[in-house]
């Protein structure tokens, strides 16, 4: 079952085009990042499925039905900002997002708990820091305990513990089987947690799919010698690689998926007169094939 | 229903604007009337031993309904603020994304602020309806309902009132903003009205053609004109000279606006990205 999917979604601001034909799934379990520079379309993609936004042209469906109010209870959502009413407690908020939702209120402690903000439940949400807030919104997704969450950049205004925090909490999550549709630009974020990704630049979708399946398109491997010269030289004759990169202390390899073969390579250097000091097979960071694919 | 407005209860309930806005109301009214009360005894009956302005006092069973509800009537900005405060709040706080996010319909977050306008209209009511008992009975006057359509009348302007608000808040959003329009747009009004009522006074006097007075067709007016102080002998020698009044007429313009104010906000709230 498909928990979100997208169809031929567009959207305009006046002249702007913020979302240009966009189409995708997102299946059940899975962490699925949605990734793309600022300005991309990833907060107004996440706008148009929680009914905030209406779409210009195309339709979304929501675990496979057509979207209601209804399925949006099941779904814990945090979009761009934490909105609460400023003058009530973080209780209080939560009592109003429980009561929406029509869940029961004897969550709130245990989601308050979860993102550690026990000691402050009473103090007004003004008096609040910017991480504080962030961390809020995050139980209030988390309340009635939901099957599926949206989160937009949920690590904003985090210090680095309450990013780390957060990476394991979504971990745990997952694990639950609960599916998490996360829009962010924390790419080694996303690199960390996600299971599938859909990279977004400027309205259009560029790439989406399992991420090991994105990421993995080729083998590099990454070389260097005490003897620079010889390895240059050495580099020239060997077979079945596609390219090579120097990197000033390295040369990274770069050979068709599932082709380097570690020993070959040590055996041809080393018949070249050439000592290895460094071998190995480096997987392409998502930084990288961000770069790549959105410039 | 009253599962949305026990929801909008835990909104307000701890909000201080809104408690202190309606004891400034509740105690408006009450001492409103009062001035108007003493106004009347101290100084009008002075003046006009012989009953020209009125013969009878206004708060006697015979009058009292049409004058608390004129009276209290002027009061009527005060919930209509409220209203204001409330819509205008979840656009602030951002809470309307956050509610509909949260699995409410657009259709029942704009509802809810409907029926609130409705309900703070009511309460209005009965505050009036209290008052009106209390300045009756303190008088000793004997109980009666002369004019108590009046009552009726100070319904649909509060509703008339709040609905504006509503309607302005979902426009304009912005607080501070949306309170300056709702005070420009009165003043604005009155005076168009005015601008309106010597034109058909105009048009009475040169082609001998009654409009009515036009000035009452206009959204707040056409609830304020519903609305009289008891007829005097003063008022009656004068009426004469002025266009007349069509209530029908005008009650037929306040039902009207009141619904094109709800069809306006249900399709701001429901087509508008938020």
């Amino acid at each position: 079952m498909s928990i979100v999917e997208v169809k031929n979604l567009h959207k305009t601001y006046g002249k702007v085009q913020a979302l240009k034909g966009v189409n995708f799934s997102v299946p059940k379990g899975s962490v699925f990042g949605i990734l793309g520079p600022n300005g991309s379309g990833k907060t107004t993609l996440l706008g148009i499925i929680s009914d905030i936004l209406k779409a210009t042209q195309g339709s979304y469906t929501l675990f496979n039905q057509t979207p209601t109010a209804t399925q949006r209870k099941q779904i814990g959502t945090f979009l761009e900002t934490p909105n609460f009413y400023h003058y009530l407690s973080a209780v209080k908020n939560l009592e109003i997002a429980a009561a929406i939702k029509q869940r029961g209120t004897n969550d709130i402690d245990n989601v308050l708990e979860i993102v550690n903000l026990t000691q402050r439940k009473n103090s007004p949400f003004s008096t609040y820091s910017l991480g504080m807030k962030q961390r809020l919104a995050i139980a209030s997704c988390l309340l009635g305990n939901p099957d599926v969450l949206i989160l937009d950049e949920p690590t904003n205004g985090l210090d680095p513990v309450g990013i780390a925090e957060i990476r394991e909490l979504i971990k745990k999550l997952h694990q639950q089987g609960k599916t998490i549709i996360m829009a962010s630009h924390m790419l080694d974020e996303v690199e960390k947690v996600c299971t599938h990704v859909a990279i977004l630049k400027k309205g259009d979708l560029v790439v989406t799919g399992n991420v090991d399946e994105i990421m993995a398109n080729e083998d590099i491997v990454e070389i260097s010698s005490d003897n620079d010269a010889a390895l240059q030289k050495a580099v020239a004759s060997i077979i079945g690689c596609s390219m090579h990169k120097n990197n000033g202390n390295t040369i990274q390899l770069f050979y068709p998926i599932g082709t380097a073969n570690l020993t070959a390579i040590n055996q041809h250097f080393f018949n070249q007169g050439v000592v290895l000091n460094h071998l190995v097979v480096k997987k392409k960071s998502l930084e990288t094939k961000f770069f790549e694919l959105t410039n | 229903m009253v599962q949305l407005l026990k929801i909008e209860w835990l909104k307000i309930k701890n909000y201080t604007a809104f408690i202190v806005i309606s004891l400034f109301f509740v105690l408006g009214i009450v001492a409103a009337n009062y001035m108007v009360y003493s106004f009347k005894k101290n100084i009008i009956d002075k003046a006009d031993p012989i009953g020209l302005i009125s013969s009878t006092s206004p708060y006697d069973f015979a009058n009292v309904w049409q004058t608390t509800s004129y009276v209290s009537g002027c009061l009527l900005m005060l919930p209509g603020l409220i209203i204001i405060m409330l819509v205008t709040n979840e656009f602030t706080f951002k809470t309307h994304r956050q509610n509909i996010i949260d699995g409410w319909s657009r259709n029942q977050f704009i509802q809810v602020k409907l029926v609130m306008a409705l309900i703070v209209a009511f309460v209005s009511t009965v505050l009036v309806v209290l008052t009106a008992l209390i300045f009756g009975f303190a008088l000793g006057s004997t109980f009666g309902v002369n004019h108590i359509e009046a009552l009726g009348f100070f319904f649909l302007k509060a509703l008339t009132y709040n609905l504006i608000a509503v309607l302005i808040g979902v426009l304009v959003r912005k607080t501070g903003f949306a309170i300056g329009i709702f005070f420009v747009y009165t003043c604005l009004e009155n005076f168009i009205s005015l601008l309106l009522e010597m034109l058909a006074i105009k048009i009475k006097t040169n082609y001998n053609v009654d409009t009515g007075n036009l000035g009452d067709y206009l959204p707040m007016n056409a609830a304020d004109g519903l609305l009289y102080f008891p007829k005097t002998s003063l008022s009656k020698i004068t009426s004469g000279l002025l266009p007349t009044d069509y209530m029908y007429l005008v009650l037929a313009f306040t039902i009207a606006y009141i619904f094109i104010f709800i069809y306006w906000s249900k399709n701001r709230m429901e087509t508008t990205d938020l």
